[in-house]
């Protein structure tokens, strides 16, 4: 099987283009923006819309973030938008647009966290000077994000500006962005200082927790952190203040290498109004097809209850002194950062306080209820006389009961908390797809193949009616989603290559499974003659997509051993239709399947001679692997090939 | 907005409320649309304001306003405005649609139900669109369902194409059904109904449908009747079985975009009925529309007026009368978008623009071509080549290779018919059970995708075939039908 490859592997940060050599695009080079201004026009429109920015609103934020991304080449001009406007608004609008160059720096960074960085120090400075203590504390909060703010996890403008900033608000003893702790003893902590990076800490963990429920340690934190703020708020030495500090950067640190446990579900999210800063981007390379949920979090100005003090358990009315329960505390603390999973149920607050403010079902049953009365009021027959009468009640359906619009692609929501909530979804939707876009560039696409029976039945977009479903405009796509899984999991393995021997440059070698020759290349990087999606599996090379086929053939197989096995020990499948009886691949069905196949000794199984058939350079194991099971009757049966 | 080069040539019109600008486009050219003020819709599709929307392959289309606006424009080969449309029509049959569509959905919840409501039906609506050819059937459907997935409440109807001459999703030849859950674009008649999944990102879902979709292989539905009827019941199983599964899903409806011949067409029309009937069995059809047909309309109303709701619809003027040439043409556009991806080059002047709502670089697909041999994969064909109809045989004649027999193709032959054939990839069979599996399963069994065999090596035995991705055949069943295509 000769695959001839178009487009190059993944390149993903590239923003070069794959080259069809079937097809030129004959537009001119995308990135393709909605539109196409010249730098005085951009200038013009991206300062009329930072000027719609006057409250923290997620949607605003996000758009203006999504066009500065697509506008990089514009960065310098969105840059000085940016700081113009942070300099020309009244106080109460600093705020919104501080999260804005947020946003942008942590998300698009390259090349906006190198802009605002020659600007970002005394701007921040300067705002924190004139806003209220609120505003301040808030700024606060976003400042400790910068610390680890970089893709790489690195402070987000800068050691320099990082520390300039943290000694402008906290004063000299603050900085703390020596990687080796912070300098000792020099200069005063604030109360403030502490509460702020407390609360920065309990809110990093309890997105853990919110992440991974059963992550018993970031809950163990989360008690421990209560009740240490408690005990801040009552008042402490300035010796217990610098160890307190010490001990929640070291946690911050510890979890700092993983800020989002890997594949976090999508989580039931109602995304917030507005805007909060998060902590660190989650930067994996290659971008998971579902990308962690990205401004989901709790904001500190949500209406959320936080955990009532009055809740904990020890700290509240005991009798014992500050003094030793902090030392106490302390050590517990310690021990859960060195003890990394031991669990400490008893601080963890009730799970139901942290999660998630959901929308009531309610709601979206009134929002039917409401519409269901508006229609069963209008006065229509399904006759041909009564349909052409003329009757304009459409346009209130159509446009005036869904006042809010996505600007991206036109598509209407009500003007209820209901409806807001599915625009936001929408927008995020539209935000991820677009930065998925750009990540993509150059990857090249495929139509995927259609689904077949069982899973066109089962597409559960059920869920269409706003339960748990994440974006707006397209309900969680099982099926979407495992397409472009697989899409991206192709352009992985052909991503991989083994570097040619020395020597056999010349030499072909065939894949054992396609019996195809590797095309070697020269890797300009590693300066070596390499073999693109290639593996080396016990001592031989194989095309790494034929060797992944040929695996999944070999799953494939214990599956429909699975099926085979069930239905001859006396559970016959009924007549209920074709489609009912394929099993739902699943990790432990599967390894099921490799112990009933193991143990009993079927004449059907035929798993040793698959196994054989891997590395059998005679047979095509990928076709079956496909899943299409040995044909017997006449009608279905391959030709037979004298070769 | 005006980039280097040669001025570009716009124009803007101001529509007045319920009228609507058509346009049709010639081989070659594209058009750019913007919305500059108020609100404005292409079938049903809203258009967002100041986004440049690209129409091209041909494209014939109208952007009609309920309230009036004003639209920009580069210059098409034909276009003007009509005052008179059906679009009031049609409103009010998404109205009365819905009223069916919130009942259902009420009786599926258990709500209560006010008494003077307690006589009315609680089905959902489903409705078969039926009418002669260029009456603008696909155009109803997609005003229909654009209009229910607008309505805010989360509807997902499905749409069901049997028009085997326009192949919806899939490629022409082919019969298909899918879940609809945000609006569907116009812009080429290369994708009429959305676009199927790719592995690119898109901002609409109705960019990415997930059909189910079966093979008939030939544009008319004369030519094999029989086969056409089992895949209508095959659909129709499948979506009562989703039906089964998704139970508040119902409430949505379906809606049936049937071809020209099942309204009218020379020969007998028992084919005809017994096809209408097929649909009205296995969708469990209770509205028909027929669209601007009387005599189809009178009889249908005797066919089945006691039993559904068969309603007389208004057809649009601005419908266009298409030639044999230029639906030979879509089909062409049909297959290249479906293995390259919606390709339209934007007019001059015009640097950007979405398309459909989507940014054109994600509309860029790679196929993959790969040589396989011959025994990699086994080539069938439904019936024989050419068959004259049963009608036409000699009394107490037999057929040699009856309509529904599955007959092996060796490419080796000469005259197997398969290079640049359009050929299909099936499913594999769900049951691996051997005591399950039948002679006439290849019938049943639903597309995976397309391959075209672009070259045959017949003294190497081995064939080079264009797939839509990497994915392997080897070992796969195919099917050809009638329909070929060169790049």
């Amino acid at each position: 099987m000769y695959q001839q490859q178009y487009g190059p592997p993944s390149f993903p940060q590239q923003p070069a283009f794959a080259p069809y050599p079937y097809y030129q695009q004959p537009a001119p080079p995308p990135p393709v923006p909605v539109y196409h201004p010249d730098p005085t026009t951009f200038r013009r429109d991206y300062s009329n819309q930072l000027a719609e920015l006057k409250v923290n609103s997620r949607p605003i934020i996000q758009n203006l973030s999504m066009i500065a991304q697509e506008f990089s080449r514009f960065a310098d001009i969105v840059a000085q938008c940016l700081e113009a406007h942070i300099r020309r608004v009244p106080q109460w609008m600093k705020l919104p647009a501080f999260y804005l160059l947020d946003a942008i720096s942590k998300n698009v960074y390259e090349p906006y966290a190198r802009h605002f960085a020659a600007f970002v120090v005394p701007l921040f400075l300067e705002t924190y000077g004139q806003v209220d203590e609120a505003t301040r504390s808030k700024m606060e909060e976003m400042l400790i994000t910068w610390r680890s703010g970089s893709p790489t996890n690195k402070e987000l403008f800068g050691v320099a500006a990082q520390i300039a900033i943290e000694r402008g608000v906290w004063g000299d003893g603050a900085s703390s962005n020596n990687t080796n702790g912070f300098h000792s003893g020099s200069g005063q902590i604030s109360k403030s200082q502490v509460l702020t990076e407390l609360e920065f800490t309990l809110n990093q963990k309890e997105r853990a927790v919110q992440a991974n429920p059963y992550d018993s340690t970031s809950q163990g934190h989360i008690g421990i952190l209560h009740q240490l703020r408690k005990l801040v708020e009552a008042g402490v030495s300035q010796e217990e203040l610098q160890q307190i500090l010490n001990r929640l950067r070291s946690l911050v640190r510890a979890a700092a290498p993983a800020p989002t446990p890997a594949p976090s579900p999508p989580a039931p999210v109602a995304a917030p109004a507005s805007w909060s800063p998060q902590p660190t981007y989650p930067i994996q390379a290659p971008f998971p097809p579902a990308a962690p949920p990205m401004y989901p979090f709790p904001t500190y100005n949500n209406v959320k209850t936080e955990t009532p003090p009055s809740v904990l358990p020890s700290a509240s009315g005991s009798g014992l002194s500050a003094q030793s329960s902090i030392l106490n505390l302390l050590s517990t603390l310690q021990k859960v950062v060195t003890e990394n999973g031991t669990p400490l149920g008893a601080g963890a607050p009730n799970q139901e306080d942290v999660s998630k403010p959901e929308l009531p079902p309610d709601l979206e049953r009134e929002s039917s209820r409401n519409y269901r009365d508006a229609i069963l009021a209008q006065d229509v027959k399904l006759t041909s006389a009564d349909i052409t009468r003329k009757r304009p009640g459409v346009v209130e359906f159509l446009y005036d009961r869904l006042a809010a619009q996505c600007r991206q692609c036109g598509i209407r929501f009500p003007d209820t908390t209901f409806g807001k909530k599915r625009m936001e979804d929408h927008l995020d939707m539209h935000f991820k797809q677009n930065r998925k876009a750009n990540q993509n560039i150059g990857r090249g696409h495929s139509r995927s193949w259609f689904v077949g029976v069982e899973d066109w039945v089962h597409d559960l977009s059920l869920d269409v009616k706003g339960k748990g479903r994440e974006d707006g405009a397209r309900p969680m796509n099982a099926k979407a989603a495992a397409a472009a899984e697989v899409a991206k999991r192709d352009a992985d393995l052909r991503a991989q290559y083994v570097v040619v021997p020395p020597g056999e440059e010349a030499k072909p070698v065939s894949c054992p499974i396609c019996k195809e020759p590797f095309k070697s290349e020269f890797l300009e990087d590693d300066e070596d003659w390499v073999w693109r999606n290639a593996v080396l599996k016990d001592d031989r090379v194989y095309h790494a997509t034929c060797h992944a086929d040929a695996a999944n053939g070999l799953a494939l197989r214990l599956r429909s051993e699975l099926a085979h096995l069930r239905s001859h020990s006396g559970t016959p499948e009924s007549a209920a239709g074709p489609a009912r009886v394929m099993t739902p691949p699943s990790g432990l069905k599967i390894s099921e399947a490799l112990r009933s196949v193991s143990l009993s000794p079927s004449p059907e199984s035929k798993l040793v001679g698959t196994k054989r058939k891997v590395d059998d350079t005679e047979s095509s194991v990928s076709g079956e692997g496909d899943g299409t099971p040995r044909l017997k009757k006449a009608a279905l049966a391959p030709q037979a090939t004298p070769e | 907005m005006a980039s280097e080069g040669a001025p570009i040539e716009t124009k803007e019109w101001i529509l007045d409320p319920e009228t609507e600008y058509r346009f049709e486009l010639d081989p070659g050219t594209s058009l750019a649309v913007k919305l500059i003020r108020g609100n404005a819709e292409v079938f049903g599709a809203e258009l967002a304001a100041n986004k440049p929307y690209l129409f091209g392959s041909e494209c014939k289309a109208a952007i009609f306003t309920w309230r009036g606006c004003t639209i920009q424009m580069s210059q098409p080969s034909t276009e003007y405005v009509a005052e008179e449309t059906p679009m009031s029509a049609y409103a009010n049959l998404h109205l009365a649609f819905e009223q069916m569509r919130v009942r259902a959905l009420r009786n599926l919840r258990g709500s209560p139900v006010p008494d003077y409501e307690r006589e009315k039906s609680t089905d959902p609506p489903r409705a078969l669109i039926l009418g002669p050819e260029n009456s603008g059937k696909t155009t109803v459907c997609k005003i229909l369902i654009n209009y229910a997935v607008r309505a805010g409440q989360g509807w997902s109807p499905l749409l069901i194409n049997t028009d085997t001459s326009e192949g919806g999703w899939a490629a022409p030849g082919a019969l298909s059904a899918a879940p609809v859950h945000s609006p569907l674009p116009t812009c080429s008649p290369a994708s009429p109904l959305g676009a199927a999944a790719t592995s690119a990102p898109t901002a609409l879902s109705s960019n990415a449908l997930l059909p189910i979709a079966y093979w008939y292989g030939h544009a008319e539905s004369k030519r094999n009747p029989l086969l056409m009827e089992r895949i209508i019941r095959n659909l129709g199983e499948n979506i009562n079985d989703k039906y089964q599964v998704d139970v508040e899903g119902r409430a949505a409806g379906l809606i049936v975009d049937t071809p020209s011949s099942f309204a009218a067409g020379p020969g007998s029309s028992d084919d005809r009925h017994r096809l209408i009937k097929a649909c009205v069995d296995a969708f469990k059809i209770n509205a028909i529309l027929v669209v601007g047909h009387e005599k189809l309309n009178v009889e249908m109303q005797r066919a089945y007026g006691s039993a559904l709701t068969v309603v007389k619809i208004p057809k649009s003027g601005g419908v266009v009368e298409l030639d044999h040439l230029y639906r030979e043409r879509v089909h062409n556009y049909q297959l290249h978008t479906y293995m390259y991806g919606q390709i339209i080059p934007p007019p001059a002047g015009i640097s950007s623009a979405s398309l459909g709502g989507e940014t054109l670089s994600d509309l860029v697909l790679s196929p993959s071509s790969t040589i396989i041999n011959f025994g990699d994969l086994s080539i069938f064909r439904i019936g024989a080549e050419t068959m004259a109809p049963s009608s036409a045989l000699p009394i107490g004649a037999a057929r040699a290779v009856s309509e529904t027999q599955a007959v092996p193709i060796d490419p080796a032959q000469p005259g197997s018919g398969l290079l640049n054939a359009v050929l299909a990839v099936l499913a594999p069979p769900a049951n691996t059970d051997e005591s399950e599996r039948y002679d006439e399963e290849i019938l049943d069994l639903p597309i995976s995708g397309f391959i075209i065999v672009t070259n045959l090596d017949i003294p190497h035995r081995k064939m080079t075939i264009l797939a839509p991705n990497q994915g392997s055949v080897i070992g796969r069943t195919a099917v050809v039908g009638s329909f070929e295509w060169q790049e």
